[in-house]
Order: C-alpha cells, then sequence, then structure tokens
C-alpha cells in the first residue's frame, strides 16, 4: 500500500496507460468524457442562448418617444392642471395611453431654472410608489394615489404615505403656439432631471446608482 | 456412428396453462372482450415493464392512521389537473392581443357555449388551489412531515408554491379588464423595486419601458407554457419522493411493534 | 437529528407502515372522494359566482382604484403598513424574499426529532403566529375602502334631525370624499391611517369653528381649503357640518 501514497506522475507514459507517448498528459478516456460533455453543452447553449438573448431583445432596444400636441398655449393657466391623453406606445389603441397633467410654469411655485423644455410643467399621473393613476384633487391642491395612500403637492413632490420620489414629468416644448410633449424623465426630490425610473425606485442618495437607468429610455443629453 | 433418436419436442411451450375455470376457453362475447383487453395490457406491459411501477406505486402501504388531512395534496394536484384542462380550452377562443384580448374574454363570456361557466372554473379553481396548496403546507408544517428523510420534498413543495402564485399573477393580466390591467402595473413595478437587477427584470416582464404590443403575449407564454410545464414536472418528481419515501403517519400514532416480534424479543432477554 | 434518530425514526415509520393499508383502494378512495368535493366547490363558485369582467383596461384613467386578487391582499396591505419612503423596498422585495427564502430552508434549521406540535412550541407559535399575521392582514385588505369614497352610517343625531340634516350630512360626506382628505385622514374603514390624524371622530374632539379654523388654516403638510371656502361657501359649511358631526 506504500506505492498508492506516492504522487501520481501527471504524465501517460509515467503510468504506463496502453499506448501513451512522451510527454503526453491525458488519456483518451478523459478526452472523451470532456469532449462527450463539451458537445452537449455546446448543443444546449445553441438553443438557450439565442431564445435568451430574443426574449431578453426589448431591454436593450432603444424606443422613440416622439414629440406630440396637447392643444393650444392659451388651453393651459398656470394654476391649476388641465389633464390630456397622449400615446406613449403607437398600435394598440387605448392600451398604450396615459393621462398627463399640464399648467405653464408658475415662478411662485417651481423653484427649478427655468428652460426651452419646462415652459409648461407636464406631471405624468403615475404614483411613483408602485404605478396606480393619480389624480390631481383641485380642493385639496394635492395629487392622490388610491392605492396605499400616497399624496404629492401641486409641484408633484411627495407629501405623505410611501412614494419615493416626486411625480416623472414630461418634456414639453413650444412650437408656435401649440404646446407639444416629448420624453418622459424622472426627478429627484430637488426636482433634478434624471433618466426616466420605473415607480419605487428612489433617486436620492445612493438611489440613482442602486437603480440604473435602462438603455431603453435615456432623457435628453444635457438637460 | 449410430444415430440417436432425438427426444421428442414439449409439446408448444409457449402456451401458458389454462386459467382456472376457464378450461374451455373464452365463452361468449364478454369473455372474448375479456380476453382481448387482457392480451392488449399484457402486449404493452411486455414492452414496458409499468406494472412493476404501477404496484410500486398503487400498491404501497400507507402507514397507519392516515386520515382526511392526507388528501390535501391530491386535491390540489386535482384542482391543477382541471385549472390544465380548462385552460387549454379557453386557449382556443382568447386572444392575447392588447386590442383583442378583452373582446375575446367577452366573447367567451356572452358567445361561447358554457363560455361563462368554463372561464368561471379557471378563475375560482385558482381560487381553490391557492387554498388547498396553503392548506396542504400548513398539514405539512404542524405534522412535522418535512423533517427527515423528507427534505427535499419540502423545498419542492415550497417552489411548487411560488410558482402557483407566479400562474395566479400571470393569469389575471389575461382577461385584460382594469382590474388586471393595474393589479399588473403594481406586480412589475414591485419587481422593479429590486435594486440593480430589479429595472431589467421589470423591463423584461414589460417587454420594453412601457406595457406595450407584446406585454400580454409575453404573460400568456409564462402562463400557459413556461410555469405549467415547470408545475408539471416538478410535480412528478414530488409525488415520486413521495411513493419513494412513504407518506407520514399523523405524528401522535405511536409506532408499537407487532406482537409476534414483541415475543420474540422476550425469549431473548431471558 | 443525529444518526441514532434518524434509525429510530426509519424503524418506527418501517413498523407503522407495516401496520398500514394498501394505497389503493384505501387511500385512492379517500382522495377521490376529496377530488369529488374540490371539484363541486369549483363548479358550483363558476355557476353562482359566474366570471364576471370588469370595465376594459384603461391606462388613461385617474380615478379607478386598483385592488389585487384576494389572496395578494397581505402582501398589498404590507405595502399600506409599511409608510416610510426609504422602506418600501424592504416592503415590495426585502420582506417576502426573506419569508421565502425561511419557507424554503425550513427543514435545514429545524431539525430535531420531534413531530408533535404541541412539542415543538417554537415552530407551532411561530405557524400559528405568520398564519393569524397573513389572515389579519388579508381582512385588512379585504376591508380598506378607495380612498374616494366615504362610506359612514348617519348618526342617530343626525338622521333625528330630520331629512335635511341628513342631505346634508351626505353632501358633506360628498365634498370630503371627492376633497381627497381621506388620502391622509382614516374615516372609518376608508381613508388611509395617515400622515394625518384619524377623523372618525373628530366632531367628539373639536368644536365645527375649530374645525373651520383648521381647514383654512392648517398646519403643513397640510393644504389649505379656503379657495374652496371662498369659491363655494355651501360646500365649505357642508364640509365642516359634516366634519363636526362624526362623534
Amino acid at each position: 500500500m506504500a506505492d498508492r501514497k506516492e504522487p501520481k506522475s501527471k504524465y501517460t507514459v509515467d503510468r504506463k496507460t496502453p499506448g501513451a507517448f512522451e510527454g503526453e498528459t491525458v488519456t483518451r478516456r478523459r478526452v472523451m468524457v470532456v469532449a462527450g460533455q463539451a458537445a452537449g453543452g455546446v448543443a444546449a447553449a445553441a438553443f438557450v442562448l439565442p431564445s435568451l438573448g430574443f426574449a431578453m431583445g426589448p431591454i436593450f432596444e432603444k424606443q422613440d418617444q416622439p414629440w406630440q400636441s396637447v392643444g393650444k398655449v392659451d388651453e393651459f393657466n398656470d394654476e391649476s392642471y388641465v389633464p390630456r391623453t397622449i400615446t406613449l406606445v403607437e398600435g394598440i389603441g387605448d392600451a398604450g395611453k396615459s393621462t398627463v397633467y399640464i399648467r405653464k410654469y408658475n415662478p411662485q411655485l417651481d423653484t427649478e431654472p427655468r428652460d426651452e423644455y419646462n415652459k409648461y410643467i407636464a406631471i405624468s399621473t403615475l404614483c411613483m410608489h408602485l404605478g396606480c393613476p393619480v389624480r390631481f384633487t383641485a380642493a385639496a391642491q394635492r395629487f392622490i394615489c388610491p392605492c396605499h395612500g400616497g399624496v404629492y403637492d401641486i409641484v408633484g413632490k411627495v407629501s405623505g404615505g410611501p412614494p419615493v420620489r416626486p411625480l416623472d414629468r414630461f418634456y414639453t416644448q413650444l412650437e408656435g403656439d401649440a404646446v407639444v410633449i416629448g420624453p418622459r424623465f424622472s426627478v429627484n426630490s430637488e426636482l433634478q432631471r434624471f433618466s426616466p425610473r420605473d415607480p419605487g425606485e428612489p433617486l436620492d442618495g445612493v438611489g440613482q446608482y442602486l437603480y440604473p437607468s435602462r438603455p431603453s429610455m435615456r432623457k435628453i443629453e444635457g438637460t | 456412428m449410430p444415430k440417436l433418436k432425438l427426444p421428442a419436442p414439449p409439446s408448444n411451450p409457449l402456451t401458458s396453462p389454462k386459467r382456472p375455470g376457464k378450461e374451455y376457453g373464452p365463452s361468449g362475447p364478454l369473455g372474448h372482450a375479456e380476453e382481448a383487453g387482457v392480451t392488449a395490457v399484457d402486449w404493452i406491459d411486455e414492452r414496458t415493464s409499468l406494472s412493476g411501477g404501477l404496484r410500486w406505486g398503487m400498491f404501497r402501504k400507507v402507514p397507519k392512521g392516515t386520515n382526511w388531512f392526507y388528501t390535501l395534496g391530491s386535491s390540489t394536484m386535482f384542482a391543477f389537473l382541471s385549472q390544465a384542462v380548462t385552460g387549454v380550452f379557453l386557449a382556443m377562443y382568447y386572444d392575447p392581443s392588447a386590442t383583442r384580448a378583452y373582446a375575446s374574454i367577452q366573447y367567451i363570456n356572452n358567445e361561447v357555449f358554457l363560455g361563462e361557466f368554463v372561464h368561471g372554473m379557471h378563475r375560482w379553481g385558482s381560487s381553490v388551489m391557492v387554498i388547498l396548496i396553503f392548506l396542504h403546507m400548513g398539514r405539512t408544517f404542524f405534522f412535522g412531515a418535512y423533517k427527515y428523510p423528507r427534505e427535499l420534498n419540502w423545498v419542492i413543495g415550497v417552489a411548487l408554491l411560488v410558482m402557483t402564485m407566479t400562474m395566479s399573477f400571470s393569469g389575471y393580466l389575461l382577461p385584460f379588464d382594469q382590474r388586471s390591467y393595474w393589479a399588473t402595473i403594481v406586480g412589475v413595478n414591485i419587481n422593479g423595486t429590486g435594486p440593480l437587477v430589479g429595472p431589467y427584470l421589470s423591463e423584461f416582464l414589460r417587454a420594453g419601458p412601457y406595457f406595450g404590443a407584446t406585454t400580454l403575449s409575453r404573460f400568456y407564454a409564462i402562463h400557459m407554457l413556461m410555469v405549467p410545464g415547470a408545475i408539471a414536472a416538478l410535480m412528478g418528481f414530488h409525488l415520486y419522493l413521495v411513493a419513494k419515501l412513504g407518506t407520514t403517519a399523523p405524528p401522535w400514532v405511536k409506532a408499537e411493534a407487532p406482537e409476534k416480534l414483541r415475543e420474540d424479543k422476550v425469549t431473548v432477554d431471558q | 437529528m443525529n444518526k441514532q434518530e434518524k434509525e429510530q425514526y426509519l424503524r418506527d415509520y418501517g413498523t407503522l407502515k407495516s401496520q398500514g393499508k394498501p394505497f389503493f383502494p384505501y387511500a385512492v378512495a379517500k382522495d377521490g372522494a376529496m377530488a369529488i368535493v374540490v371539484m363541486a366547490v369549483i363548479i358550483a363558485m363558476a355557476i353562482v359566482l359566474g366570471a364576471e369582467l370588469g370595465p376594459k383596461a384603461d391606462p388613461t384613467s385617474t380615478t379607478y382604484t386598483p385592488r389585487p386578487e384576494w389572496y395578494f391582499f397581505f402582501l398589498f396591505e404590507l405595502l399600506k403598513v409599511i409608510k416610510p419612503p426609504a422602506l418600501v423596498p424592504l416592503a415590495t422585495i426585502g420582506v417576502p424574499t426573506i419569508c421565502l427564502i425561511l419557507l424554503f430552508l425550513l427543514p435545514f434549521y429545524d431539525r430535531g426529532p420531534e413531530r408533535r406540535p404541541e412539542r415543538r412550541p417554537i415552530a407551532t407559535t411561530a405557524g400559528i403566529f405568520v398564519v393569524c399575521a397573513i389572515g389579519y392582514l388579508t381582512y385588512l385588505g379585504a376591508a380598506a375602502g378607495p380612498p374616494t369614497e366615504i362610506d359612514i352610517p348617519i348618526p342617530a343625531n343626525i338622521s333625528s334631525q330630520g331629512p335635511e340634516a341628513v342631505t346634508n350630512f351626505k353632501a358633506g360626506s360628498a365634498v370630503v370624499a371627492q376633497s381627497g382628505c381621506a388620502a391622509c385622514h382614516q374615516f372609518g374603514e376608508n381613508g388611509n391611517s395617515g400622515p394625518g390624524p384619524a377623523l372618525t371622530n373628530i366632531g367628539a374632539r373639536l368644536p365645527a369653528q375649530a374645525i373651520q379654523r383648521t381647514l383654512i388654516n392648517p398646519s403643513a403638510p397640510m393644504p389649505s381649503f379656503s379657495a374652496l371656502s371662498e369659491e363655494s361657501p355651501e360646500q365649505f359649511a357642508q364640509m365642516v357640518g359634516f366634519l363636526a358631526a362624526l362623534k
């Protein structure tokens, strides 16, 4: 039993494997085992990987957000919101639409600097807790979510309940005397613009790194 | 060389001995039919040896004290079978597109013969299955039936519970009414709140940043192909382990050695 | 369980099994009877409750109150109970994931040989606690009315004052509901328990004048209703009257 404890040579010649030649380290049996497993793995990968890529493709596809007109300038005021329906996804009828609340920029309410994209403020109606539909209640000057009790003030900042960030917004521009609405963007509690995130994803502190933006939707560069 | 006479071959060795009481072969059409059935089963068994497995699964003993609590597992499986069958037939009329799904469900409910009934069975069957699977898990928990040697079966059972909840969740988007739509939005966003991978996961479920043209078909594929396939496979493994390890006895039933063995023990002690 | 306990269990189990009956037909008969009961229940529910279809999905709606299927009520209520925004991921992903991991690994940390529920006090207590917690959360989720509706029974002292008082009470209730008060305050079973205090019996705590003052001059973050009092004093009066009548 003493020879058992001797370290085995890695060369097949030293192990007296039949048909071995000088310097060879792998037996034929081992080659066949590895080859058999590799062939099975390659064959399985050949159908698994393309299918997975196929299913995950939409994550990496950039979505176009065309600008669309929502009405004339004189339809909106700077004190209260006017609801407008916009199309987020083409081709699926009502299921691709959404409601947006629009009002004119009001220096007494809005603290963020004015630029070409916020002459009109367009606020999304998805609650930033988990995406239920919020409604603007004029008497209370609040956006109220019916699901888990989220409440937002008139500029969309959280004033109560579990939402993690202010209501999302849309870029707006003026085209002649028409107000047009563009892509969505998210804001943190200081109303700085970020690439759009899903509801329930905070943007303050480390939030913007824990919940990265996705290739399918980005904010407009430099805003 | 003198030629030795070969012994006479035995009279046809392949004929089996006559069944008792049937010395004159099958009598009457009923007898012939029975014989035909036996032959067909024999033919299959000769080529598959299924009877051994069947005997192993069906004639194993269940321990003393087995009571009605032990039917919860099989009734969960039965509810699943009912869901599978009604689901397959609902799929014949259902159209998983955002523009036509609601109308196709309305068509099932209002126009198709027994449409609302089968739809109702599928809908309430899901509630019944969820209740049964929770009761089954409660029984397993309070009877301590997850302990050695059945740990693995508990893990499979929890996986089945998760998949059943996935089925209920992915299923209620399909009618595409208000409740379906908003519950799905909330559910997908719940997945999105997982740090780092969450945003990509919710995007994967929706097939894009918004609820889009292929979201519904994605949920449909998950609901009727991916998860049920996995449930069926795991259920088979779950049942195999149940048959192999045996169902537990209720924990309060005491094991008493049979009389004979006890006597033997006494003699050895003396 | 150590090796000895494992062998003891297998021995006892072997004895019990040898004294049992064959699976077919004894257990199968019970399973079959139970399957018939299950199918009878499903069919009865399908016939009695049908498969009602709600209004068509409408993403542009801002008035719909989403509610999940009953078996997700406990998760839904969990999201309502955990209020601070920083804890949202905990409520959505954290708690369910932890519970699921604990459930998956149960046989690996509960390794004692004892199986009788009354001799496993920790496991049995934990199990009963979980069942009660899920049951209670499910009940809360089922009872939660939408914050855009308030249904409080008309108090006896109002209905005794005649039909005009009742009409005013109802009108006030509608104004309060439409004004979104229930987003922050609780009214009986409607509304959210916070950030504002429950108003179920505010009339017993504050006189009508104090309520009116608070509505016009509230402390942050509650909004002022002075705009309402100027634009439609009648509605404002109904609102104050309704709140003062909640005793």
